[in-house]
């Protein structure tokens, strides 16, 4: 028997593949879970439950129980929601209308369903219709099946629900241009059904065709999708709106032991570092590479007259006049010293961030500081360099935080995200100790009303970092920098009023290359 | 060599029709005709933007708009999208209140259904002049707040808003009811002549105050009740016969 079943699949997803012109899904399979739900999809997987399959088997022939439940889930591969960053969107615009997570939740899955069944209902003729007179209806169900009645031209025996089906049949479910104002349309006239549904206690939450979580994306599509929102977003508190209702979900969708989304390890979710972090990977900074230095290899350096008993290698026989004889034959003394390799290297870098209280709150509104300094951060880490981070405000009352030289990501992006909102001072010990002993790049952003800016013209003055010196807007303070830098070979001003003018920061750029 | 299309084979040249694609039509045709008529009524009545509320631009406005409407077929739901429209979409470049709204009432007073419900609290912008001249035999159910005159020039129609009105809520109203679940703002009913406001909530004036030396303003006819209670019947011009009148 189960070898019948076995066949019986694959026989009606191969006619279902050629009917949708051949998807990219894996082979559908059996699953014994889920008397009351048909379908799971995870992962691209679609999991046909056997127990329903039966159960239905008594109303109709098996194989088209099969083809429907195929066509259905094909369908929300293929029409809507298609990807992970246009179900986020649908369920955005269902949340500002409806308010309620639960309730957006409901009316999302809803709407998917409707535009995909009424998808495979247009492309074929599918047995849907005779597979949903026999399924189990709550009231939702009852409108949505009206509906079905009015929109497929079909008999599900449901005789109520006559105006909301005639409003709800207006809608443009295939026009996937017009699905934002649809969803909101939707979510309006289904409202009172909804919150109906949501009070009755003990009401069927299980949707028969599965429930539509975020377990059916893969984690690439769910990076990418996360990565499109955020750059979609107008603020970070939109971004944060939608994803964090999927807090749980997204950790579950993603595996969060790799480091590909981005969180690391643990299970820590922070909406606010993550808007960043997605949003700064639609962004590639170039950095300016240099050549390594010290590079612990000895190089001939001046002569020494040879003496009898030192070793033969180090004469030198172009000054020696092919003599060996002490006093006259010289030798090479060799020495370590600055030499510069040929090989480049990029060196790490040390993001000074101004989170002063004329810097906009990056939890609120969009940040191009934070976002700035996210890009800046990201170019580094990409070239296996170490971030080392100081955001400042009042420093010297402790408005500050430094976080040493590190490849961690969450941490990086968590320093940088914090603001402090007060005054702005910086402390010029604080970036001497974070110099490690070496010269690390300097990226700075800020607005440039540093209350001390003239200490860190001197710092900078003073040494041969590498500086990339970002300002926000444009202040006196701001000329005066760039006055005061204008000689300096090593240091690089931008200016960012816009997210466009990201791109157009080179990170270590040097005006005339040091050694050339 | 295998034909590479034959995997193909069972795929229908032509779309197939499902009823979804008529009546999304039917709904695209009717919407663009009723969003037509209302862009040639703001091109003909309102100049460089600016509309003022005066009688015989109101009455005016509202002739263009019948006729504009005439020829249409639609129904309760056509104006309930359009309202969205108005509110929200790019397809209507500028919303004026006072011709919307006398344009929706329009619609509303032409359209076959004896009973609309529209719903101003889905609509971030406010309309003026809702219900308009409802006639006999409509009933216009509001759910929501709504703007200025409200209910205006009633002609016998039952007004029921489940929300608060604004200014001159039933002015010059001749005949008919308009039922306010919330509050009412100044100059309730002036210038009935008939019919009866039913406010639940609070009303800040009616249509009695002073006017200059010479007397006041007036309700030539009909009743104002306030949580059931008769507020003012016929209000007096200055010297004419004392009629009930309660504390506003």
């Amino acid at each position: 028997m189960r070898k019948d079943r076995d066949a019986l699949l694959r026989e009606v997803w191969a006619r279902v593949r050629e009917d949708h012109l051949f998807p990219e899904l894996p082979p559908p399979e059996w699953t014994d879970e889920g008397e009351r739900v048909a379908l799971e999809i995870k992962d691209k997987k679609i999991s046909l439950s056997r127990p329903f399959v039966e159960r239905m088997s008594e109303h109709m022939p098996e194989d088209e129980v099969v083809e429907g439940l195929l066509d259905h889930a094909i369908s929300h591969h293929l029409s809507c929601p298609w990807d992970f960053r246009t179900h986020m969107k649908l369920y955005a615009e269902a949340k500002q209308t409806l308010k309620e997570p639960g309730l957006a939740q409901l009316a999302t899955g809803y709407f998917m369903d409707v535009v995909a069944d009424t998808y495979a209902m247009r492309r074929k003729e599918s047995p849907l219709p005779r597979l949903y007179r026999y399924f189990e209806r709550d009231e939702v169900d009852e409108a949505i099946h009206a509906l079905y009645q009015r929109i497929w031209g079909v008999d599900l025996g449901i005789e109520r629900h006559e105006r909301i089906a005639r409003r709800l049949s207006r809608i443009p479910y295939l026009d996937r241009r017009r699905w934002t104002a649809s969803i909101r349309r939707f979510s309006k006239l289904l409202h009172a059904l909804l919150v109906k549904e949501e009070e009755q206690e003990g009401a069927n939450d299980e949707n028969p065709m599965g429930n539509h979580d975020l377990q059916q994306y893969s984690a690439q599509e769910v990076e990418s999708g996360l990565k499109d929102l955020a750059r979609d977003a107008a603020s970070p508190t939109e971004f944060k709106e939608i994803v964090e209702d999927f807090e749980e979900e997204i950790l579950e969708a993603t595996d969060p032991r790799e480091e590909g989304m981005g969180l690391g390890s643990g299970r820590s979710f922070d909406a606010d570092v993550l808007y960043y972090m997605k949003l700064a990977e639609n962004y590639s900074l170039p950095v300016r590479t240099m050549p390594s230095r010290n590079s612990g290899a000895l190089y001939p350096h001046h002569h020494l007259p040879w003496e009898i008993g030192k070793p033969y290698h180090d004469i030198d026989p172009w000054t020696s006049f092919g003599k060996i004889m002490p006093g006259i034959t010289q030798t090479w003394k060799r020495r370590e010293g600055e030499l510069r390799g040929e090989e480049e290297e990029t060196p790490d870098c040390l993001i000074m961030i101004d989170s002063s209280g004329s810097m906009p709150n990056p939890k609120r509104h969009l940040s191009y500081a934070v976002l700035g300094a996210a890009c800046a951060a990201e170019a580094y880490l990409r070239r296996d360099a170490r971030v080392a981070v100081y955001n400042f405000s009042d420093a010297h009352v402790g408005g500050r935080r430094s976080l040493p030289y590190t490849d961690r990501r969450v941490d990086i992006y968590r320093t940088l995200c914090h603001y402090f909102g007060g005054g702005t001072r910086l402390q010029i010990e604080d970036i001497e100790a974070l110099q490690a002993g070496g010269a690390p790049d300097i990226f700075l952003i800020t607005d440039m009303q540093i209350t001390n800016l003239t200490a860190l013209i001197e710092l900078f003055n003073a040494r041969e970092n590498r500086v990339t010196a970002v300002h926000i807007g444009d202040n006196d303070s701001v000329r005066t920098f760039r006055r005061s830098m204008a000689p300096r070979k090593n240091v690089s001003v931008f200016a960012v009023e816009e997210k466009q003018s990201i791109p157009a920061i080179v990170l270590g750029k040097v005006k005339e290359y040091l050694y050339s | 060599m295998k034909n590479p299309f034959w995997d193909f084979r069972s795929v229908p040249a032509q779309r197939r029709e499902i009823p979804l694609d008529r009546i999304v039509r039917a709904r695209e045709e009717t919407l663009d005709r009723i969003v037509q008529g209302y862009l040639q009524l703001v091109e003909e009545e309102v100049r460089d933007l600016v509309w003022l509320a005066e009688e015989s631009k109101v009455e005016r406005a509202y002739n263009a708009a019948v006729r504009s409407v005439g020829g249409l077929e639609y129904d309760a739901d056509d104006i309930d999208e359009f309202c969205a429209l108005l509110d929200s979409s790019s397809k209507i470049p500028y919303l004026i209140s006072g011709p919307a709204g006398i344009y929706i009432s329009a619609l509303v007073n032409r359209a076959e259904d004896d009973r609309i419900v529209l719903c101003p609290k889905d609509y971030e912008r406010s309309f003026h002049f809702l219900g308009y001249k409802l006639p006999e035999g409509k009933t216009l159910v509001l759910q929501g707040d709504v703007g200025d005159f409200t209910g205006a020039g009633l002609f016998g129609g039952c007004l029921l808003v489940e929300g608060s009105v604004g200014n001159w809520c039933g002015a010059g109203m001749m005949k008919g009811e308009i039922r306010v679940a919330g509050d009412a703002g100044q100059n309730t009913g002036e210038w009935m002549r008939g019919g009866e406001i039913h406010v639940d909530g609070t009303i800040q004036g009616v249509g009695t105050k002073f006017y200059g030396n010479t007397g006041y303003r007036v309700l030539f006819g009909g009743k104002i009740y306030q949580k059931g209670k008769l507020l003012v019947s016929r209000a007096l011009v200055k010297g004419a016969d004392q009629v009930s009148k309660g504390q506003p």
